[in-house]
């Protein structure tokens, strides 16, 4: 087993390194040019060529490009010229207020996930279970933002249940437990409609690994014997769906952060999405590219940490090449 | 509870699948004929609300938007097929290649697999339309570029099981070139699966088209629900229907594309969806 | 029973785990103001080097930005009271007013600093840190006497030699519009005393008043920016000290900034609210809905899609601006690239302008809110402003007809792209639907500041682009740029057209030079008639600002940097 995730361990290296290249060099051989959007813009030429030595972008690309790796491997990931801050500085800054929402939704997919994917798996042919892979595979279907908006249109516009936008209410500046509780209001609507989107898969997934696991002999064996359905379903074929749910989490990673962002410009939330859009139209590459990168980092971890999950359990596993 | 062992028609599922992906090609294709009107042409007073000369209403230009969703179908659909199939190219190619020749060549391009599927999709087709610029062309071939791993590994997978039947050594003992087996044994058995998996990239690439609409970064020059969408956006309260119509369709036309995936993926391995959207390996 | 408990446990657990998470987040948040990177130190630095007098170290308790628990500091001023809560677009990045131009570091920085005078909002100058000025015959000095008793955020006093500094260290250097105009012509900045500032200029200019507001030429601390290696990303960009009405307090990036009153401000009675918050709202709609709900009390850019129904609403008053932060008088236009040979023969340019439907541009691009173009000077702009000029009226049939003479008939009419940035989009679809009716297929190609600016200023590779050049508060600092044949080539927003006229360079440079108001009036005159002739652009319609507010807030001004300097909180 150590060796295995020895192996595995290493393997991302080289993974990792790969994207910061491949990130690094989409953005720089992009069109159009920086310098405007950092300099100002009714500037003069000596201006700026001034400015673009200041920035270091007068150096060949592979230079730069060495100079990135060089400063990556220190843990330096770029100077932000629009914030006028290092980048991790910036992005560590705008993680909490996303993982604000993306954690929650998560929790809240998996809960329901699970329990719906028990449900029509143990119903697994009938209309419930039809309705229920409709149901959920349609929420799956429209745009996150989209969703977002009718439920933004409907419970904070017209019924006023929800504010409208933003993390907590800035007037009244609540603090301690009634901040707690502001900012709870405050996430409702995002996270339900993150939740919302996040679930079919999770559902799927653990209506598959369970409907599996109660057609194993066993099984059969059991519920002939007189044990409970529900026995059956909890005891055995939940624990069948716990790595697969971990695994599409994994692979739906980069999927859900790309839907907090878009949920974050919907209700004005002030996460890594925002920030992200800013750096595109501004030309931000330092913060482009760090967060592109750190997203995939993301995603490297999560599949290392399932694959070494797998091998954990399963032996079979070590041994494949 | 006896009520709920009601069995469903075991595709019912399916075909509800099969009839929405239906209409989508349909008013996709026939969009010319269908559409009353062209989508960019102003027709009719702005904000018009839903009516018997306006089906969905006209937008803040006063173009008329069922022909805005019917040309939309079309781009969409175009979209979705585009990524599928160039996804679909270079996943078999690639996946067939590892499988089949094994070793170092196996080795190295499971590796490069493994580099574009933890690169973040959404993220680079926003890198990429934010600035080469928003048209349809940068979109399709950005996500086609990194929506193939799943169909690789699975169209390894195929062939690695395959390849050792019997009746393939059998046809390379008699003098096949292995790159021939390959072509005409091989390839049609492990591909299957990847055929169903790319009904499900179809989705995922409207999704996406939308998303980035919605920020902005549509291509203006095409009619397509992202971008009626995003459009709709600033006039949400005074004109509900330039919101919905297209959120309908786009939900709808990925649902059918969704189920019809699914139940492809039902039907050619019998087995349920984990292996590809729970599964890695 | 087994089963309930279960999914009892997994859910408390999830839900504990949410709430754990949310809470230690909001108490970061809520200690945020304490943020070791924004404190500012109150006591100031060392005395001024150049030998004036100096009585600073006097750091006045109330105004220590340190002392900042979430609700207010004790405020023994008579201020009414009250938060305002203003809607950004889009998060400054910084606070250095001399180093850009751009709205949302002009938006936050107005309130917190001044400039030498203050315009209305038809450019006239009002005092600011300047009580009077006196300029000489030929306008070539311009002589200003300072307001006494003026002081820091920090409570340094306010001298003549922070304004000589800022000038020659910051806006000469950094400030795009203050640099490219008055670079050349600026001869010297004197200070014979510590409340007066004169400038001397090598040639008669007469437009300087209209260059010495907030957003034009705010005045930085010379203490704080002194011996300072790199102006632009010196960390006191982060933490502005400014003689402005408000002082500021904390930055929390992309979500917000937060100012409080200034019970020192030099303008007695002034301020009269205790806190001004700007709330990061990228887009309009839901900034007006927050308006709407009451979670902000103003915006800029009211949607023009909402302006007629809010205009009956009670709770929220709109108001028209032609400026606000960073810039105004604005008039978006349409080039032609001159350089390109399908718009040699002045016939089809004037094909395109009487098929373009301004109309339909002021009503579907901008929901009313502007006027429709006429020329290069903005209407608002009443000294140089004429009508007396050729009309290019919506006439589809003359269209059609100017083609087919300039040799452009039938299956030869013209593809062209039209390049803009994607807030233009609207503009683009009018304008493409209005030009295929007369036969002219246009390829619309949004692309964002990074990307559009290389190549239309660079490159030069479009056939038409809109641009919204905006006039600013003289002609000489936001029209001349469009037209003067040394002005084109890789500057963004200079001479799209690539347009070269010996006798309008001629004009402007007169016009510039004399501060004689009757003269330049006539000179702008001639100008307007003679490039509506032309037509190296096509002018298409004047916008305004309008913006939306709590109608509980009396006092604001919107079109000034100072927006909430004399805001009030009415109804207690």
């Amino acid at each position: 087993m150590t060796r295995y995730a020895f192996r595995r361990i290493l393997q991302a290296v080289p993974l990792i390194l790969g994207a910061s290249v491949a990130t690094w060099i989409l953005i720089h051989v992009a069109p159009g040019d920086p310098i405007v959007a950092l300099a100002g813009e009714d500037g003069n030429a000596e201006y700026y060529k001034r400015m673009r030595e200041r920035f270091g972008l007068d150096e060949p690309l592979h230079e730069q490009l060495w100079i990135y790796l060089g400063d990556l491997a220190q843990g330096d990931l770029g100077f932000s010229f629009r914030q006028n801050r290092p980048a991790t500085d910036v992005i560590l800054g705008q993680i909490p207020a996303t993982l604000l929402l993306v954690i929650p939704a998560l929790a809240l997919a998996v809960v329901i996930g699970v329990v719906l994917g028990a449900v029509a798996a143990s119903h697994r042919g009938s209309m419930t279970d039809g309705l229920l892979r409709a149901v959920t595979l349609l929420g799956h279907s429209m745009p996150v933002f989209w969703l977002a908006q009718l439920l933004l249109l409907l419970f904070a516009v017209r019924f006023d249940w929800f504010p409208v936008q933003g993390r907590y209410d800035i007037r009244a500046n609540h603090s301690g437990l009634r901040g707690v509780l502001d900012q709870a209001h405050h996430m409702v609507l995002p996270v339900t409609a993150l939740a919302a989107v996040y679930l079919p898969p999770i559902m799927r997934v653990t209506r598959a690994a369970m409907a599996e696991a109660l057609e194993a002999p066993y099984i059969v064996a059991a519920r002939a014997r007189g044990q409970s359905r529900r026995r059956a379903l909890f005891r055995h074929a939940l624990p069948n769906a716990t790595l697969p749910v971990v695994t599409v989490i994994g692979s739906q990673l980069g999927f859900m952060i790309a839907g907090a962002v878009l949920v974050e410009t919907v209700f004005a939330w002030p996460g890594m999405g925002r920030l992200l859009l800013g750096a595109m139209l501004n030309r931000d590459y330092a913060l482009i590219t760090a967060t592109l990168l750190l997203v995939a980092i993301a995603v490297i971890l999560v599949n290392l940490v399932t694959d070494l999950l797998y091998a954990a359990l399963d032996p079979r596993v070590r041994h494949e090449p | 509870m006896s009520r709920d062992r009601r069995r469903l028609p075991r595709d019912l599922v399916t075909r509800v699948g099969i009839a929405l992906s239906a209409v989508f090609v349909v008013v996709a294709a026939g969009a010319d004929v269908i559409a009353p009107h062209d989508p960019f042409a102003f027709v009719a007073e702005p904000f018009e609300a839903p009516s018997g000369a306006h089906l969905f209403g006209t937008d803040d230009l006063g173009r008329d938007i069922f022909s805005g969703v019917v040309h939309g179908a079309r781009t969409s659909l175009v979209v979705g097929l585009g990524v599928a199939i160039a996804s679909l190219l270079i996943g078999v190619t690639i996946g067939a290649t590892a499988g089949f020749f094994g070793g170092w060549v196996d080795d190295l391009l499971m590796r490069f697999t493994e580099l574009v599927q933890v690169l973040p999709r959404f993220f680079l087709a926003l890198t990429v339309v934010a600035l080469w610029g928003p048209n349809l062309a940068n979109l399709v071939a950005v996500l086609a570029l990194t929506s193939w791993e799943l169909t690789a590994r699975v169209t390894r997978a195929g062939v690695l099981s395959v390849r050792e039947r019997d009746y393939v050594r059998a046809a390379t003992a008699l003098g096949v070139s292995r790159l021939a087996a390959l072509r005409r044994h091989v390839v049609p058995n492990a591909a299957a699966p990847a055929i169903a998996l790319a009904t499900l990239q179809v989705g995922s690439a409207i999704l996406v088209e939308a998303g980035l609409s919605f920020l902005g970064l549509g291509d203006p020059d095409a009619i397509s629900w992202g971008y009626l969408l995003d459009n709709a956006q600033a006039f949400v309260r005074r004109a509900w229907w330039m919101a919905v119509f297209p959120g309908v369709a786009i939900a709808l036309a990925v649902l059918g594309v969704n189920l019809l995936g699914d139940g492809f993926v039902e039907r050619t391995d019998g087995r349920s969806a984990t292996q590809f959207t729970g599964g890695r390996r | 029973m087994r089963r309930t408990t279960r999914l009892a446990r997994l859910t408390s657990l999830f839900l504990a785990a949410a709430m754990i998470a949310s809470a230690c987040a909001s108490d970061d948040d809520a200690a945020d103001p304490g943020n070791p990177q924004e404190i500012t130190d109150p006591t100031p630095a060392n005395g001024s080097a150049d030998g004036e007098a100096t009585d600073d170290g006097e750091a006045e308790p109330d105004q220590d930005p340190e002392s900042d628990e979430a609700p207010e500091p004790e405020q023994e001023s008579e201020s009414s009271g009250g938060t305002l809560v203003i809607a950004l677009a889009d998060d400054p990045g910084h606070f250095n007013p001399g180093i850009t131009t751009g709205f949302n570091v002009h938006a936050v920085t107005g309130s917190i600093f001044n400039g030498l005078v203050e315009l209305d909002d038809n450019a006239n100058p009002l005092p600011d840190l300047a009580t009077s000025w006196e300029v000489n015959a030929d306008s070539t000095v311009y002589a200003f006497t300072l307001a006494e008793d003026v002081r820091w955020h920090d409570g340094t006093r306010f001298t003549s030699g922070d304004v000589k500094f800022t000038f020659e260290n910051v806006l000469l250097q950094f400030h795009s519009r203050t640099k490219s105009g008055l670079e050349n012509i600026l001869e010297s900045i004197t200070t014979p005393d510590d409340a007066t500032v004169v400038f001397t200029f090598s040639q008669p200019y007469a437009a300087l008043l209209q260059r010495l507001n907030s957003t034009e030429a705010p005045i930085l601390p010379r203490h704080i920016y002194e011996g300072v290696d790199d102006v632009q990303t010196a960390p006191q960009n982060l933490t502005p000290v400014g003689t402005g009405p408000f002082v500021f307090e904390s930055y929390d990036v992309d979500d917000q900034v937060t100012l409080v009153g200034n019970d020192d401000y030099f303008k007695d009675g002034l301020p009269l609210l205790d806190r001004v918050v700007f709330r990061i709202i990228p887009d309009a709609n839901t900034q007006l809905l927050a308006l709407e709900e009451g979670e902000v009390d103003y915006m800029w850019r009211v949607p023009g899609a909402e302006v007629e129904r809010l205009s009956t609403s009670d709770a929220i008053t709109l108001y028209q601006a032609n400026s606000g932060p960073g810039g105004g008088f604005c008039v978006p236009s349409l080039s032609f690239n001159l350089d390109r040979e399908v718009f040699a023969d002045v016939r089809v340019r004037q094909a395109i302008a009487h098929a373009i439907d301004q109309q339909q541009l002021l009503d579907q691009a901008i929901f009313g809110q502007g006027r429709i173009a006429t020329g290069p000077i903005s209407s608002q702009m009443a000294f140089a402003y004429t009508d007396d000029v050729t009309r290019y009226p919506r006439d589809l049939d003359l269209a059609n007809e100017l083609l087919d003479e300039a040799g452009l008939a039938g299956d030869s009419r013209p593809t062209l792209t039209l390049l803009l940035f994607p807030n233009f989009v609207k503009y683009g679809e009018i304008i493409r639907e209005n030009l295929a009716e007369a036969g002219i297929d246009v390829d619309l190609q949004p692309l964002e500041r990074s990307a559009f600016l290389p190549r239309v200023f660079g490159e030069r590779d479009f056939d038409m682009n809109v641009i919204s050049y905006c006039n600013n508060t003289d002609p000489s600092i936001g029209v001349s740029r469009m037209y003067v044949s040394d002005n084109i080539g890789d500057i963004p927003f200079s001479n799209a057209a690539g347009y070269v006229n010996a006798d309008i360079d001629d004009l402007f440079n007169q016009a510039a030079s004399t501060a004689d108001v009757a003269q330049r009036s006539e000179l702008y005159r001639q100008i307007q008639q003679l490039l509506v002739d032309e037509l190296p652009y096509w002018w298409l319609l004047e916008t305004q600002f309008v913006i939306g507010a709590s109608s509980l807030v009396e006092g604001l001004q919107p079109h000034s940097g100072h927006v909430a300097e004399t805001a009030q909180f009415v109804d207690g």
